[in-house]
């Protein structure tokens, strides 16, 4: 499907915080864990935009207040024009029909005391979709086109292996015929032989069933393959937000820069001529992170006016947002 | 159905469990049908006797037939046992679910109340509510009885039973709450659990299909080794005499009614005490073999 | 010149209650001194039991060395009795693991488990120890050591712990450097500085590596030789340049292919291997690829073939030349 100019999702100034509690009887907030930490951006129908950054930048915390999981700290995630964060019971079960996710481990994502007909019509009986016959009718239609056997309904998840698990998820996620998936590094707990069974079915689910992913991923070779555009993110902000040519090609942000530059390639020839910026120390902690541009404490670029004020997203042209006052 | 091939592939658990469900709950079930005389009818021509043909385990000093006796205080354990154990167990799930699932102030309330349970001695808090709580329901029982013009249910010994129940259920329910909230808490991080709030399940039904099904495996151990514990603090209570009372049978209060005689017949004390002992090793090993059944590393 | 660590034929098998899973089932190489070898392939497929069966911390019972010889300087290790097994692990084949959260114990301070080894092997006193370690920790790039060597493993980062790790590997002088997954657990940037790390000491000091894992990109830039591993046996081996530019195996091909990378735009659709890895209970009679090979002939199902040559140092274990279509 085309991507077109309509937009799904739009997520404008969100922040998730989680208290830090103490105390024994009465418990007291200490601090907060700035998890996402203001961020923005939209996501058009039929693309997928992908959200790259480290362990603990807030690219998952995001996907979950995205779908209400988490409800957000600020701001607003407006999905087809209806802010998420007013809607509470019955109008919140709606929306989430057409938003659904796909998640990390296939291991835990899946309760292991339901079957997999269980499992895949729940959401047909949450939403009254389907009943008796036509669920089951369902349900194996569903594992058909995730690419199992129909015959398996009766299963029950310890039966499968990782990569056949992470379809049943998929099968869930697809029941409700929803319109926008939030792909939750749904490839990094797999076996590499099977990440690409698992990469060219969401493909093909997109191109068949119109689907608009945002897709969460730690893996920036992957992200390349499956985005449209991509958004990189550190420490509870985007860094930087480009289509994925002109993000791979000629990136700005300097995290950027040195993020790429640490993926190894596998190609000895290549590998030898390459640079690599070896970013010092490690990520600080989201309770305290650094005034100013979150990034300065790292940064090779990094001069005194960078720990003065948060620098904003701003567009470089061509639709290349990048938040650093140096470029 | 594979944890019961687990459970039973260890042959000394299945031993237990099949001592523990004749010995204890048919043999209970069916006391009136199994004994061989009336346990409370008292022979004065045989009194204190050693076991004979009459009289497989002999008599005891009021000449009641032991046999009988133990029969029918296995039908004592059995329901203080259940009872007790399925009033605490339920007690302590939903508390203990609501508790690590919804969190905060509830939380924090239910765990306090079960810390001050838990410091407490629980013999005297038995002891506690068998010397306030039995004087009143008996006071309410008779009055009862005069409104309704009834007759010897104050007498009967049902109050007694009653007690019993409370004080065990009431000791018992923080131990359950406690394993019940820490395998919430655990459970409720899983990524099916958002997975299906993600598909637009409803709180309850999160609860009831998602978290608890799979935070059930302790309690079926815990459940074993309680009614173990229940049987255990029955014949306690009843040999310290605020348990069930003469002249309905416990095993307990018959090592008591029996104590005096200790030297002349052993036997009298000996064969109750022995019949509590077995009955709590069984539960103990029925619960290490669930224990060992259940356990994912065994697997 | 002899090589300085050879293995021939080594078998390791598990003992479950499904049957005897045959872990590690003919694997032969040979690591000459200072070389960096690379073992790439997937869970399961007895990577790091070869490695543990190396040091000879193969839990036993389940597992079992049913077979092989392991020679290091001139020693057969597999004849060797405990005693003198623990004279030679950690002190001439050290070993570095993927977690670092859990090798590191949380009750002992960073001296006292960087001291154990060099107490036990170099027969250091106390103080010289401590200066020894701090001289350690200087060289692994971690600040400050002289206040960082009294503080306690939760003290440190991911990346910081996996240093120590590396502090400790190396403090005794080891020939040869075992390492299982290095950096898995740890992010983009932070495995750039491990790895970059590692390639540095070890070419200053000598030390030959095996490093494991299944990223064939971390191994592209790091090592001289590389060996694929498929369901417990070695498929390929071949210098690293020649492996990436050459490569003869079905499974090493469709490896390369399956894997998206970070220089190359969006091809349509990622090569797909079909189906899962064989069971190792009872793995197929012929070539263990065969089930899952797009090259395979009659002959691939019926015997199991053996290490062939392609080249000068080049040998892949499959019936059919792909490159020509045919044997």
């Amino acid at each position: 499907m085309p991507i077109g100019d309509e937009i799904l999702l739009d997520v404008k100034d969100l922040k998730m915080y989680f208290p830090i509690k103490s105390g024994m009887v009465f418990q007291r907030k200490v601090g907060d864990v700035k998890a996402v930490d203001g961020i923005s951006f939209t996501v058009k129908k039929g693309e997928t935009l992908g959200l790259v950054g480290e362990s603990g930048c807030g690219k998952s915390t995001t996907g979950r207040a995205i779908l209400q999981l988490y409800r957000p700290t600020a701001g607003q995630v407006l999905f087809e024009g209806e802010n998420l964060g007013d809607l509470r019971g019955n109008k919140l079960r709606k929306v989430r029909r057409k938003m659904q996710m796909i998640f990390q481990d296939p291991y835990a994502s899946l309760n292991p005391r339901q079957s997999l007909g269980s499992i895949i019509g729940e959401p047909l009986v949450i939403h009254g979709l389907a009943k008796g016959k036509d669920k089951q009718e369902r349900v194996q239609e569903l594992l058909r086109i995730v690419g199992l056997n129909p015959y398996f309904v009766n299963r029950y998840p310890h039966e499968f292996s990782g990569g056949q698990r992470q379809r049943i998820g998929i099968a869930r996620a697809l029941a409700v015929q929803p319109s926008f998936i939030i792909c939750d590094e749904p490839i990094s707990a797999l076996d590499v032989s099977i990440r690409a069974q698992i990469l060219n079915l969401l493909e093909d689910l997109q191109e068949q069933f119109d689907l608009t992913y945002l897709f969460i991923a730690h893996d920036l070779s992957v992200v390349r393959h499956i985005s449209d555009r991509v958004a990189v993110m550190y420490l509870g902000r985007i860094a930087e937000l480009a289509d994925r040519k002109a993000l791979y090609e000629n990136p700005l942000h300097p995290y950027t820069k040195a993020l790429l530059s640490a993926v190894p390639i596998p190609d000895p020839t290549v590998e030898a001529k390459r640079e690599r910026i070896i970013l010092t120390g490690d990520v600080p902690s989201p309770v305290k992170p650094p005034a100013g541009c979150n990034f300065h404490t790292r940064c090779p670029m990094a001069i005194p006016q960078c720990s003065q004020f948060v620098p904003p997203l701003v567009d470089k042209g061509g639709r290349h947002h990048v938040a650093c006052i140096r470029v | 159905m594979m944890l019961w091939r687990r459970f039973a592939s260890n042959r000394f658990a299945l031993v237990c469990m099949i001592v523990i469900v004749l010995g204890l709950y048919v043999t209970g079930i069916f006391a009136p049908l199994l004994s061989p005389y009336v346990p409370t009818a008292q022979n004065l021509d045989a009194v204190a006797q050693g076991p004979s043909i009459a009289h497989w385990l002999g008599t005891d000093e009021l000449g009641r037939d032991l046999l009988s006796r133990i029969i029918w205080g296995a039908r004592t354990a059995a329901i203080v046992s259940i009872v007790a154990v399925s009033l605490s167990t339920i007690i302590g799930v939903v508390l203990g679910a609501l508790s690590g699932y919804l969190g905060g102030w509830f939380d924090t309330l239910i765990m306090r109340v079960s810390d001050i349970l838990f410091a407490f001695p629980s013999l005297l808090f038995v002891i506690f509510i068998a010397a306030t709580v039995k004087p009143s329901a008996v006071r309410f029982v008779e009055q009862m009885e005069i409104a309704w013009g009834m007759r010897g249910l104050a007498r009967s010994g049902i109050i007694d039973y009653f007690v019993v129940f409370t004080a065990l259920s009431v000791i018992a329910w923080p131990g359950m709450a406690r394993l019940i909230r820490g395998q919430v808490l655990s459970v409720k991080r899983m990524e099916y659990v958002a997975a299906a709030e993600s598909i637009g399940a409803s709180t309850y039904r999160i609860i009831f299909r998602h978290v608890l099904p799979n935070c059930l495996s302790p309690v079926l151990v815990a459940v074993s080794m309680g009614l173990g514990g229940a049987v255990m603090s029955e014949s306690v209570l009843s040999y310290l005499g605020v348990g069930i009372q003469p002249p309905n049978a416990s095993w307990g209060a018959m090592i008591w009614e029996n104590s005096g005689e200790w030297r002349l017949h052993p036997h009298l004390i000996f064969i109750p005490g022995a019949v509590v002992a077995i009955v709590i090793f069984c539960f103990n090993f029925i619960g290490d073999g669930l224990n060992d059944a259940l356990n994912p590393r065994n697997r | 010149m002899a090589p300085l660590l050879s293995v021939r034929d080594l078998k390791t098998y598990f003992r479950t209650p499904d049957g005897v899973v045959h872990a590690v089932d003919g694997v032969s190489f040979d690591l000459a001194a200072g070389e960096r070898l690379g073992i790439v392939g997937e869970s399961g497929c007895g990577k790091s039991v070869t490695a543990l069966s190396l040091m000879r911390l193969i839990p036993q019972p389940p597992g079992r060395i049913v077979g092989g010889e392991v020679t290091f300087d001139g020693m057969d290790l597999l004849a060797l009795d405990e005693e003198e097994v623990r004279s030679v692990r950690g002190n001439k084949i050290a070993m570095i693991f993927q977690d670092p959260m859990t090798s590191l114990n949380p009750v002992l301070t960073i001296r006292r488990q960087l001291s154990e080894g060099l107490e036990l092997h170099k027969g250091m006193s106390r103080s010289q120890a401590r200066r020894h370690s701090i001289e350690l920790l200087r060289m692994v790039g971690i600040p400050s050591p002289e206040s960082r060597v009294d503080d306690y493993p939760h003290q440190f980062s991911g990346g910081m712990r996996q240093r120590v790790m590396i502090a400790m590997a190396l403090s005794c002088d080891p020939q040869v450097l075992l390492a299982d997954e290095p950096t898995t657990a740890l992010d983009v940037t932070i495995q750039a500085q491990i790895l970059d790390l590692v390639k540095r000491l070890c070419v200053e000091r000598r030390t030959a590596v095996i490093l494991i894992t299944h990223d064939l990109g971390v191994l592209a830039g790091m090592t001289d030789r590389l060996a694929v591993m498929y369901a417990g046996r070695i498929v390929e081996t071949a210098p690293t340049a020649e492996l990436y530019e050459n490569p003869k195996h079905p499974y090493t091909i469709a490896l390369m292919k399956s894997v998206p990378r970070l220089d190359e735009e969006r091809r349509e659709k990622l090569f797909v291997i079909d189906g899962l890895p064989p069971d190792l209970i009872d793995p197929p009679k012929g070539c263990r690829f065969a089930p899952r090979c797009f090259a395979v002939i009659d002959k691939c199902w019926e015997e199991m073939p053996e290490l062939m040559r392609v080249t000068e140092g080049h040998n892949a274990a499959c019936w059919v030349d792909v490159s020509k279509g045919r044997s």
